[in-house]
């Protein structure tokens, strides 16, 4: 079974990531990714993205994964 | 036909298309019947819905097609809007009811 710390190492080598939260059940993952490569990016840009660094993972060992994706800047406004 | 020439004929030939797993009335997977409410909720009444389980070149298909591979995806007029998150999100912000009102 996946693991959410698995997940979110396979992101990661993916993906430059400045912030990242994942939980899941080992099926349904949820995370939270912030990166600054999203800058720019439009929402379905953004999935696709995280989803070209799960790379065939997506395809295999994750059956689904909510993402909210933020660039850092949207993140430090949602914080505030 | 290939799965890419359907897939292209349904975006295209309907205002509001919905690759999901099951059917509105029976949705198979939590995330498509969130999608179908999604749109129910934006006041949507004129959507066209393929059911992925039961077409096995299609539920193949439609992941290449807009470079996404889950499912549930929404069309509207033929271009890829997102899937289920991305619904959520639009319809929090306004811009799902906007963009099936235009």
């Amino acid at each position: 079974m996946v693991m959410p710390e698995d997940v979110k190492t396979y992101i990661e080598q993916g993906l430059p990531c400045e912030h990242i939260e994942l939980v899941g059940d080992g099926q349904h993952f949820q995370a939270l990714i912030v990166s600054a490569e999203f800058r720019g990016k439009n929402r379905v840009q953004r999935h696709q993205r995280v989803y070209q660094a799960l790379g065939e993972r997506m395809r295999e060992e994750v059956h689904a994964l909510s993402m909210q994706t933020l660039t850092p800047e949207e993140w430090r406004e949602q914080a505030t | 036909m290939s799965a890419q020439q359907r897939i292209k004929e349904q975006v295209t030939g309907h205002q509001v298309v919905l690759y999901m797993k099951g059917t509105p009335q029976a949705p198979q997977c939590g995330f498509s019947a969130n999608a179908v409410a999604i749109l129910k909720a934006c006041g949507a009444t004129d959507i066209f819905t393929v059911d992925v389980l039961a077409d096995a070149e299609i539920r193949q298909g439609i992941k290449s097609y807009a470079n996404w591979p889950t499912i549930p995806q929404l069309y509207v007029k033929g271009e890829f809007v997102g899937g289920s998150d991305i619904m959520g999100e639009m319809y929090q912000s306004g811009e799902l009811q906007k963009l099936l009102a235009s």
